[in-house]
């Protein structure tokens, strides 16, 4: 028998999770930071908990870590209850957001801080801590404090003190968040490989989509200490399950309108913008005259100077603003009766022969498979 | 613009003249070859060396330094201990009142501080002693540990706590590996300051010293009151000297973590 990897572990039954999350329940007083969560996560995941600020995605890393305890419910690691087992007994290390560098100890020291507490020997803990330096690129470090250190470093220290212990889990709570863009870019894709190389389960609290997108397998969005959505970057992106899910993750245009039933061209929708009938490939299965909404990225919307050669979903606009982003361009267009919409082109061509400016009529059209259906 | 106009220069000339000129003197005079105190008749040091044979002030500095060591010390450990509980503990039940209890030496004036050590030791039938001073200077002084010591915490980072919870290491050894070396430049300020406030404090002393156990300066007051002499000067210049040294290397130790705080 060969044990089969899967790249999606959570489809296929067989596989059983590695993080159970049961029912569980914070309270701090009054205020409900988790409400009755329940979560599964799988070996060599790269799990992204994402959400706005509040939400309840800190406390719940925390809970993992063992630094909250919770009012109901409990956390299986590998099968086994943890929910009673103080931090430091816990085989799961932590990389914190302020990073928690010992700032009296070399970055060497602060790395070998957590083999030390396991009485290895010193020769084992000597090449461990070599071989986390050279991993994070900065064996000429070695002898720095943390003082003398520039935030990307430091954020480096931090991965690997966190990592020297060979934890099957690592908790990373907003690990890139103190970086600039272009060094958290960078990042992103070095924590990428480091966790395909060491082979840990990567479970991450961030507030930035972007980042969730790039690094995650999956993606848990949360709000008021519930899960909205657990799905890949792609599900969670293309097919959000709400307008909620929708408007965090990206730019999106909704149409609000009733539901007026199907027909040979998808789900009709009285739109409320336009007062026409536009479509959506996707079925639902609500009552005809129910609310519903389409969501539409801006770059599937189409923008034209011509009417365009298709037989539904055109609406007319002008052009009230640019912005150009130079790779792409974001087209802010204003329907009739004052809506506006979104639209992103990708600038092909170095000098658009036939460019759209400021004030032009221009068409907007899609096609119906483009378009999410939401019910709420 | 510049910095050194005639009116700052003369500020800061009255200002110093007012605050250390009365010291200087002291200090000068104690050099002073005559035995009358106010006329200059030449350099000696001969007042250090009659110091030096004058068994009731070197007693008397052995019985300070005594108080003022062991007092310290066990100011220190209750002070750090208070200030972390302060910090760490949230809001725990009579909080408010604990930290009131912890503040109250500073402001209650020393003369009831005195007053009421006193009346303790009296009603608790404690003969007054070294043991007395001690026990009081530890009272006065413990909150002034307390106090340097929660604003220390105030600017520390509990991740860093949990951090080394995190890689492994017990709550007891977190404290002695982490916690202790972060906050103890702040401990040392702490028993530097409770040292110097103990050498240099005559109110509380005089009130719970008993006999055989002057300080020293219990023991310049009472001199003084037979007439000022050089020796006197001599002594005080000594116990001056000390409480500068005291006093400067608290504040550079506070400064050098500063420094390292603003630097991480």
């Amino acid at each position: 028998m060969t044990e089969t990897t899967t790249t999606e572990p959570w489809l296929d039954s067989n596989q059983k999770p590695y993080i159970q999350i049961v029912n569980v329940t914070k309270k701090f007083g009054d205020f409900t930071a988790i409400d009755n969560l329940s979560l599964d996560i799988y070996k060599n995941e790269f799990f992204s908990l994402l959400g706005p600020s509040g939400c309840g995605k800190t406390t719940l890393l925390r809970m993992l870590a063992g630094f909250e305890r919770f009012t109901e419910g409990r956390v299986l690691v590998d099968g086994e209850d943890i929910s009673e087992i103080p931090p430091h007994l816990r085989p799961i290390n932590m990389m914190f957001q302020s990073y928690a560098l010992f700032p009296h100890l070399t970055v060497e020291k602060n790395i070998a801080f957590g083999l030390k507490q396991d009485k290895l020997p010193d020769n084992v803990i000597n090449q461990r801590v070599e071989e986390m330096l050279e991993l994070v690129e900065l064996t000429d470090f070695a002898k720095r404090k943390p003082g003398q250190l520039s935030g990307g470093q430091s954020q480096r220290v931090a991965l690997a003190r966190s990592l020297a212990k060979q934890p099957k889990l690592l908790l990373l709570d907003e690990p890139l968040g103190a970086l600039d863009k272009r060094l958290r870019e960078q990042t992103q894709f070095e924590l990428m490989d480091i966790q395909e190389k060491l082979e840990v389960t990567f479970v991450i609290v961030t507030h930035d989509q972007e980042e969730a997108m790039t690094v995650s397998s999956r993606i848990g969005v949360m709000d008021s200490g519930k899960l909205i959505q657990v799905a890949t970057p792609t599900q969670i992106y293309e097919a959000p399950i709400n307008r909620e899910v929708a408007d965090f993750i990206g730019d999106v245009n909704i149409f609000k309108g009733i539901y007026k039933g199907q027909d040979e061209k998808g789900t009709q929708l009285l739109s409320e913008d336009s007062k026409s009938i536009i479509y959506a490939t996707q079925k639902v299965d609500v009552p005809v005259g129910n609310r519903i909404w389409f969501a539409l990225r801006p770059e599937k919307l189409e923008i034209t100077r011509k009417l365009p050669e298709v037989d539904c979903n055109i609406l007319k606009g002008k052009i009230e603003d640019i912005g150009y982003g130079g790779s792409f361009s974001t087209y802010h267009v204003k329907l009739k009766n004052g809506r506006q919409l979104t639209a992103i082109r990708a600038n092909r061509e170095r000098t658009a022969e036939h460019h759209l400016t400021w004030g032009d009529e221009v068409y907007l059209h899609w096609a119906p498979h483009s378009a999410v259906v939401l019910l709420s | 613009m510049t910095r050194f106009t005639k009116f700052n220069v003369s500020a800061l000339v009255i200002g110093f003249t007012f605050l250390y000129l009365p010291i200087i003197l002291l200090i000068l005079f104690s050099f002073n070859e005559s035995k009358l105190v106010t006329v200059w008749a030449g350099f000696s040091t001969k007042w250090y060396v009659e110091l030096m044979q004058n068994q009731g002030i070197k007693d008397a500095a052995w019985v300070t330094f005594k108080v003022a060591f062991i007092s310290s010390t066990v100011a220190t450990l209750l002070g750090t201990i208070a200030g972390l509980v302060m910090t760490r503990f949230g809001n725990f039940r009579g909080r408010t009142l604990f930290s009131g209890m912890i503040y109250a030496p500073m402001v209650m004036p020393e003369v009831i501080l005195g007053l009421s050590t006193l009346l303790t030791f009296i009603t608790l039938a404690i003969d007054r002693g070294v043991l007395t001073i001690t026990l009081a200077h530890i009272t006065f002084s413990m909150c002034y540990v307390s106090v340097i010591i929660q604003s220390r915490m105030t600017s520390y980072d509990d991740s860093i706590t949990e951090a080394a919870l995190d890689l492994g290491c017990t709550p007891f050894r977190t404290f002695m590996l982490i916690t202790f070396p972060i906050i103890l430049p702040a401990i040392v300020s702490g028993w530097l300051l409770s040292f110097t406030m103990s050498l240099d404090d005559l109110v509380i002393a005089s009130f719970t010293s008993g006999p055989g156990s002057t300080t020293l300066p219990i023991k310049i007051y009472s001199m003084v009151r037979l007439g000022v002499t050089p020796e006197i000067n001599a002594v005080s210049t000594i116990l001056v000297g000390l409480v500068t040294v005291g006093v400067i290397t608290a504040s550079l130790i506070g400064k050098r973590q500063k420094q390292q705080l603003a630097q991480s």
